[in-house]
């Protein structure tokens, strides 16, 4: 909310007006500055003249002559507008002043000739002045209120009072009453413990009572409805010095009546609707729920319709404004309206926030009515808003308001105790410091001993419970001056999962990938084109109800997409060698196990690995590494997968269990990422990998020499070589201390469809050396084994 | 042979020796100057005939000058072994500015690496670290973190929702949402585990926010919650500015300044002072009593303290990254330089 320093000085006697100071107490109490700005003139030189003599121009139709009086001398000006005669004080730009210094084109004004007649320097229009959009004539300052002929020749910002500086504060939710120049004024005057300068609107009126009716249908939907009419209204310009605060806050300046209903909303947070008061059929004014199918012409010409738990102003013939909203077409006060109703009323939150979201009508009204509008401050917003009015048109106000108001909110009471205070803030404040804090901001206290009946003013709908009291107290009393105290709890060790996790990641980062974090959001095409058939598991999917893009409607079932795309984008943007890994949650439709009221989503891990050298190898070399890292035994089992490398693709086992997969990527699904050659990759649910494992014990090691023997075998291509491996090592005796197979051999005198597996086998006993006697026996069983299991022979001697 | 001329052979043997080009000529030397036809040997085979008392004298003689050769021998031998390793160590030189053998390394990602700093800052004062569900209840998103049912934080303009996707009805606070803070996992974890309470919670949030500079839809926060006995608002302040020096740096300085949230009371909004500015940094505050209520917890019994705060903000700012859409758009030039 924009917040002109002068305007706030109408309420309180400022100590300072520095605005960084200023800025820093309103911090401090929970209203943040988003911005300063200074508001001041846009012109250099602009005085304030009045009009000696105004006549036709000889040579031109719609110009006029005028001499001009700048109270040293008088000069003679032509002149485009018509709006003003002989005798008008107006903004005299005399040669050698500047417009529109902020603008693109700012004007120097000189001396000139206009069809044959020397203009020195012009009357100014308040658009040519900053001062507004008006540009139909020039800025009449005596009729605008602004100026007289006493201040002939004085600077025109100095008369008319223009330049401030505006502080943009941005209010929390909570605060609905800080959503005026007085509700911030007064928590400044708690701050200061200065007196709060509050208005007290005063009109005269004429003898006729109200000639409305108006009645609450739904007293929770419209609390209270307050509306004053005036007759005799004449819609103009608003005075100068309004216009000028409404230009500081950011308003337009359109009208008397318009203008004055924006003046009171700023000033009292307030909102205020006015109508043409003739344009309300039937003299009943009820208020009530919309009805499903009804429809409304609001002010900005949109015909919308209305859903039922909008809330409506309506006469006999139906609704005529969107309440708390926009206001009705046909009711709008224009510039024939010689009677309005002025309207503060006051309506159910939640219903103001939904209408507004619904139809995307954001305004500053339904901004206050969102946070909540204290409904005892209606009667003032309209004593406030028809003074302004009678006093700005000329109009006559009724002998009295109609105020409608079924059920007053009545202060309440909230009890507090000095240990409310105290376990929440600590020693300081004590409790009688605390009480006086909140008496400062204009909380009842009624102390007994160690407890106060508290009671709240009606502003303050924040605030029903004791720890919002607490609130207030700390607020008031400085969140600066409270200690600062490291509270430690109790045991910050990482669990063995967590450990696993990030084990994990270093090891991958070790081994040269880099992680990625990619969206959590797929598409449909993305499972297409890794080629997943229907009944595909990461098929099941979620999708979001409201997406910002479609490409990004499912919620991911593997990571493998997200990182494509990124592999993708670095290869497109050049780059030869990408090996991406990232740990990150997908979603299932399942039921979590231990949660069935949400879905499972467990943590996966995927790789992906491209560029020159790349195979299938490795992406097995790092399921490898991760078993080694995690202290797992995962193992592979080769079968034909979807949308991997028919002959490279392996489910990933760990223990009994099915973990994940690991391949190439079938070249079909590579080129649809935009990829040429091998992509090897690998997805895995990380849960089974990193749960805990017990804590691990050292094995002993032997002090003898190892005994190491190579033994090579043909066998038939359908045996793989891990099976091999399991033989040599089930079949191997207990001293067996390591296994390796570190050849692999086709042709020459291996039969096809067959090859050969070299293994290196060292053996090392505990308490003794291993002879190759004692190796000798266990050589042949171990080639007895492979024979007799895989049908393999061995080849030369030991 | 008399020692005069011992003297004189001795000087030339070792002349000789010393003169040896390489090993082979060295073991020529050897053999002409010690071995069994060398002048020496046939001294030492002559000495027998010697009368006795010169047989003691010349004996001893020709026994030095035998250990004296063989010593220059061994001396020598050593002297060309070395060199003809250091010909053969030369012939080995290579260039070491050449990049071979250097292992690849790849780099852990800025946001998780952040998470983990923050983590372990809270770690070290004995805060455990748990994760959540990023598809959550709206109970545990809203309604337990005292969200009114209305609140515009719900709209689905703020708030992603999902289709029916099993058949089965969810509205109100069982309606499924991604989670758009890490607090729900406030609640979850206060509902599992008695007080006391000491807990960060990093993880992925989803707002419906299109992209921009500052603005993902995916992103990440860390929610703390510390709940006791005896916790006060000084507790809340003093643990943030720890945090605040331990991620910073020890000169930074914090200033806490009210703010409103629904899920605590009071609330505050931390600033951290950072090359030049104030710079919003999180928000925190004493937990709400309603919130106590709503996980089965004694308001009257517990007090705590909450805050939670954006890691890539965290990340951004001390880093210098200007852009939020560096972090998901995994290209490795941005990456690599993450450390």
């Amino acid at each position: 909310m924009k917040v002109p320093i002068g305007w706030l000085a109408d309420f309180i006697d400022l100590p300072t007006r520095d605005p960084h100071e200023l800025e820093r107490i309103l911090v401090s109490l929970g209203h943040e500055v988003e911005g300063i700005e200074e508001y001041g003139p846009s012109f250099e030189g602009v005085v304030v003249g009045r009009v000696e003599e105004v006549g036709p121009h000889p040579d031109a139709d719609r110009i006029r002559f005028c001499r001009v009086d700048d109270g040293t001398v008088t000069r003679d000006v032509v002149c485009g507008a018509w709006n003003f005669e002989a005798g008008a004080v107006i903004a005299y730009a005399r040669p050698g002043s500047r417009l529109g210094a902020a603008t693109d084109e700012p004007l120097e004004v000189g001396s000139r000739k206009i069809r044959g007649i020397v203009s020195h320097g012009m009357i100014a229009s308040a658009r040519e002045l900053g001062l507004g959009d008006d540009h139909d004539g020039i800025l009449v300052l005596d009729e605008l209120g602004a100026a007289t002929e006493h201040d002939l020749g004085r600077p025109l910002e100095e008369v008319i009072g223009l330049g401030d500086v505006v502080l943009d504060v941005s209010i929390t939710t909570n605060r609905g009453d800080c959503m005026g120049i007085r509700g911030l004024a007064r928590e400044l005057a708690a701050y200061w413990q200065v007196p709060l300068r509050d208005i007290s609107p005063s009109f005269p009126t004429g003898p006729e009572a109200s000639a409305f009716e108006v009645s609450i249908s739904d007293p929770e939907a419209c609390p209270r409805f307050v509306a004053h009419q005036v007759d005799g209204v004449r819609i103009g310009p608003s005075p100068l010095w309004m216009q000028l605060r409404l230009l500081a806050i950011g308003q337009r300046p359109i009208s008397n009546v318009v203008d004055v209903s924006n003046y009171v909303m700023w000033e009292l947070g307030h909102p205020i609707h006015t109508f043409d008061a003739d344009a309300i059929s039937g003299g009943q004014v009820i208020l009530r729920r919309a009805e499903e199918g009804e429809r409304l012409e609001t002010l900005d010409g949109v015909e919308r319709p209305l859903a039922a738990g909008d809330i409506v102003v309506t006469d006999p013939s139906g609704p005529i404004a969107l309440a708390g909203v926009m206001g009705g077409a046909s009711t709008e006060v224009v510039p024939t309206t010689t009677s309005v109703l002025v309207e503060a009323a006051n309506w159910h939150p939640p219903s103001i926030l939904a209408t507004s979201w619904r139809l995307g009508l954001r305004s500053e009204a339904s901004a206050r009515f969102e946070r909540g509008v204290d409904p005892n401050l209606s009667a003032l917003a309209t004593a406030r808003t028809v003074e302004l009015v009678a006093l700005t048109s000329g109009g006559v106000p009724r002998s009295q308001a109609v105020d409608c108001y079924p059920i007053p909110r009545m202060p309440w009471t909230v009890d507090l105790t000095a240990h409310n205070v105290s376990r929440l803030l600590g020693p300081v404040p004590s409790f009688g410091d605390a009480l006086s804090l909140l008496d400062r901001l204009g909380f009842g206290i009624d102390r007994d001993g160690r407890s106060a009946r508290v009671t709240v003013p009606t502003h303050r709908a924040d605030v029903t419970r004791p720890a919002d009291l607490v609130e207030e107290v700390a607020r008031l009393h400085g969140y600066d001056r409270f200690p600062d105290l490291v509270r430690h709890g109790r045991q910050g060790s990482l669990t063995p999962e967590q450990l696993a996790v990030r084990r994990l990641r270093e090891a991958l980062v070790g081994a040269g990938l880099t992680e990625a974090q990619t969206l959590s959001f797929i598409g449909q095409d993305d499972l297409d084109a890794l080629g997943l058939p229907l009944r595909d598991p990461r098929r099941v999917t979620i999708r979001v109800k409201n997406p910002l893009r479609e490409e990004e409607a499912i919620l991911r079932t593997t990571l493998l997409p997200g990182l494509m795309g990124a592999v993708s984008r670095n290869v497109a943007r050049g780059l030869k060698s990408v090996r991406l890994f990232e740990t990150g949650r997908v979603f299932t439709a399942r039921d979590d196990p231990e949660d069935p009221r949400i879905p499972f989503q467990p943590v996966h891990l995927a790789m992906v690995l491209s560029g020159s050298g790349v195979d299938v190898f490795a992406a097995t070399g790092l399921i490898d590494l991760l078993a080694r890292v995690t202290d797992r035994k995962l193992d592979l089992r080769q079968e034909s997968l979807p949308g991997l490398h028919p002959g490279r693709a392996a489910v990933v086992k760990c223990d009994a269990a099915d973990i994940g997969m690991v391949g190439e990527l079938h070249p079909a699904a590579a080129r649809k990422f935009g990829l040429e050659g091998r992509v090897a990759v690998a997805e895995m649910d990380l849960g089974p990998l990193v749960s805990g494992s017990p804590t691990w014990m050292l094995e002993d090691v032997s002090a003898y020499p190892p005994m190491v023997f190579d033994l090579a075998f043909v066998l038939a291509d359908t045996v793989p070589a891990a099976r091999l491996l399991e033989v040599v090592e089930e079949s191997a005796s207990r001293h067996l201390e390591s296994l390796e197979l570190f050849d692999e051999f086709r042709g020459g005198s291996i039969p096809d469809a067959h090859r050969s597996l070299a293994v290196r086998i060292t053996l090392r006993a505990m308490d003794h050396t291993i002879s190759d006697e004692e190796a000798a026996p266990i050589g042949r069983g171990i080639a007895a084994a492979v024979a007799d299991r895989l049908g393999g022979v061995l080849r030369g001697s030991m | 042979m008399d020692l005069e001329r011992l003297a004189g052979v001795v000087s030339a043997a070792r002349a000789r020796i010393e003169a040896a080009s390489d090993l082979a000529d060295l073991a020529a030397a050897e053999s002409e100057t010690l071995g069994r036809r060398s002048e020496i040997a046939v001294a030492r085979r002559g000495i027998g005939r010697l009368a006795p008392d010169r047989r003691r004298q010349v004996g001893r003689a020709i026994n030095e000058a035998v250990g004296v050769l063989t010593a220059a021998v061994e001396d020598r031998r050593s002297a060309l072994r070395a060199e003809a390793e250091n010909a053969l160590l030369e012939q080995d030189r290579v260039d070491l500015t050449l990049p071979y053998g250097r292992p690849a390394r790849g780099t852990h990602h800025l946001l998780t690496r952040t998470m983990e700093d923050v983590c372990d800052v809270f770690r070290a004062i004995g805060y455990e670290v748990a994760e959540g569900p990023e598809l959550e209840l709206a109970w545990y998103n809203f309604d337990a973190l005292n969200t009114p049912p209305t609140h515009p934080s719900r709209f689905e303009s703020d708030t992603m929702y999902l289709e029916a996707f099993d058949g089965r009805e969810r509205s109100g606070p069982d309606e499924l949402l991604l989670r758009t803070q890490t607090s729900p996992m406030q609640a979850r974890f206060m509902e599992k585990n008695p007080p006391p309470v000491y807990v960060v919670v990093p993880g992925r949030v989803f707002r419906t926010d299109t992209w921009d500079a500052t603005h993902s839809p995916v992103f990440h926060q860390i929610e703390g919650l510390a709940v006791d006995s005896d916790i006060t608002f000084g507790d809340l302040k003093g643990t943030l500015a720890h945090f605040a020096r331990e991620f910073f740096g020890a000169s930074a300085r914090t200033r806490f300044v009210p703010h409103f949230f629904p899920f605590t009371e009071p609330s505050a909004e931390m600033l951290v002072w950072f090359n030049g500015q104030w710079l919003e940094m999180l928000g925190c505050g004493m937990v709400d009593p309603n919130v106590f209520e709503a996980v089965g917890y004694d308001p009257e019994e517990v007090t705590g303290f909450a805050f939670g705060m954006g890691v890539e903000r965290l990340a951004m700012v001390r880093h210098g990254i200007t852009d939020i859409r560096h972090f998901y758009d995994s290209d490795l030039r941005v990456l690599g330089q993450f450390r």
